[in-house]
């Protein structure tokens, strides 16, 4: 009988005390095309492959290209390192998705730099994570001999574009988390009518539905001005669309993988946000994966 | 009214906690620890903020630990031992509750080796364990310490087989603990 309160008492005791941080909000640093709130603990190493295979239908699709498999639209190879439990940095190289229109860049070297500010406790003493991501893109191309593209590069600031984001995320339950960012585009050098600084909103989402496997979703929406919209429209009939990714999340120890499909052909956020060009209904979209491996360094 | 009721609980409280100190020893700082170690690698995680009551007039003995403060070596172990393995968001807490067999006189200085038995609750699952430890007494201040195989599959706790050469099916469990208030005065 006496141990009945004992009991009673240590749950009062444990806990409380500490503010647990919620963890696995997301299962890696990406949600498929958006940045997750997630950083690399200290001393990891994460190897990062993703690529984009061409449309699956429409015109560049069907049974004559294997379903886009016989295409690349984009291929990344990163190395990210966690140098805390908060801060990590990226290096790596895309091959870019030119659409030929808007943009011409590829051969893109990238520098990242992630640093998670807050992180969602159990107890909702911090009912929210916050982190913050940033990047740098070179364009390593030759000069394009095109004045009205954004490659023909004059000096070497022209081939650089940056993103700004910040990552709010929250897990809602055990199975649900949601994931809003506010991204700042910067590049600068555009082709005519383009903009150099673009505003866009992104929204991720995630739903485990068993142990190791998820259904991810993330969607950008760019706030570009209607002059700009009405000039390619109109003069280049070419139209932009919003990067919208739907994709199955498996996880297997160190290892995540990640299978999507999703209308845009650029990995990086440079190109994605405020260049996609393919849309969903025409069939314009795309198997992609992202394979992720982490290893750890420390040895203490 | 409501603040009436307060005192008079809080008289109530104060009133158990002090009549049962008189047998229970408390700890709130137990070290708990396990080793799992498979062909690919070992894993050993520790917790230190494990809590535990003994009492020396039922011979009975408890522990609870959060699941959530093993700290491991490796950051992406953890997470995965809380998230894939324990499912600590559901079942955060370890809880076992047991007796030792032996009579044991507590005011007499000494080591004792003796055998508990009990259940321990892991990842909702209960199991029944009887394990040799050992209790060392010594002016009154109380110690413990033990060491016992917990099977992973006992507690339903899943490995894939794809990772079966990374966790051991059987794992090591270590307990050592000093009890903060001695029974010197006491007794």
């Amino acid at each position: 009988m006496a141990q009945q309160p004992d009991s009673v008492k240590a749950i009062d005791t444990l806990g409380g005390e500490e503010h647990i941080p919620v963890i696995a909000t997301f299962k890696s640093g990406l949600i498929i095309n958006g940045q997750s709130n997630e950083t690399l603990h200290k001393s990891d190493l994460l190897v990062d492959i993703a690529h984009r295979f061409g449309d699956i239908g429409g015109a560049n699709g069907g049974v004559h290209n294997f379903y886009g498999l016989d295409n690349s639209t984009d291929i990344l190879i990163s190395l990210k390192y966690g140098i805390t439990d908060r801060l990590m940095i990226g290096a790596g190289r895309a091959k870019g998705a030119p659409n030929g229109v808007n943009t011409f860049q590829k051969e893109l070297y990238y520098l990242s730099l992630k640093y998670r500010l807050f992180q969602q406790t159990t107890d909702d003493h911090i009912p929210l994570s916050v982190t913050l991501f940033g990047n740098t893109v070179i364009c390593g191309m030759e000069p394009l001999d095109l004045a009205t593209s954004d490659a023909d590069f004059q000096n070497f600031g022209e081939r650089m574009s940056y993103t700004i984001q910040a990552v709010l995320a929250r897990k809602f339950s055990r199975t649900f988390s949601l994931a809003l960012m506010p991204t700042y585009v910067r590049r600068n050098y555009v082709s005519f009518q383009d903009m150099n600084d673009l505003f866009a909103l992104g929204a991720g989402a995630r739903l485990k539905f068993s142990p190791r496997m998820a259904i991810v979703a993330d969607y950008f929406h760019s706030f570009r001005t209607e002059a700009s919209k009405d000039y390619y429209e109109t003069v280049q009939d070419f139209k932009f669309y919003n990067a919208l990714g739907v994709g199955l999340e498996i996880e297997t120890g160190g290892h995540v993988f990640n299978i999507s499909f999703t209308n845009s052909t650029a990995i990086l956020d440079n190109q994605f946000i405020p260049s996609t060009s393919s849309a969903w209904s025409k069939g314009q979209f795309r198997w992609g994966f992202n394979i992720s491996r982490t290893f750890t360094l420390s040895k203490k | 009214m409501k603040i009436a009721l307060f005192i008079v609980g809080l008289i109530v409280f104060i009133g158990a906690e002090t009549t049962c100190a008189q047998t229970q020893l408390v700890s709130r700082n137990a070290i708990m620890s396990f080793f799992s170690s498979a062909p690919i690698e070992d894993i050993k995680a520790e917790s230190k903020t494990g809590y535990s009551i003994l009492d020396v007039q039922a011979n009975t003995i408890y522990f609870k630990v959060d699941m959530r403060t093993f700290k491991f070596r490796k950051g992406l172990m953890q997470e995965h031992f809380n998230e894939n393995y324990m499912e600590t968001d559901k079942y955060p807490y370890a809880e076992f509750k047991g007796k030792i067999k032996e009579p044991v006189d507590f005011s007499k200085d000494g080591t004792y080796d003796i055998t508990v038995t009990g259940d321990l609750l892991l990842h909702n699952v209960k199991q029944n364990y009887s394990t040799k430890a050992v209790l060392t007494i010594k002016n009154g201040n109380i110690s413990g310490s033990s060491n016992f195989p917990v099977k992973l599959e006992d507690h339903n706790i899943k490995i894939p087989t794809l990772l079966i050469k990374n966790i051991a099916e059987v794992v090591q469990v270590t307990v050592n603990v000093t009890y903060e208030n001695s029974l010197a005065r006491k007794m």
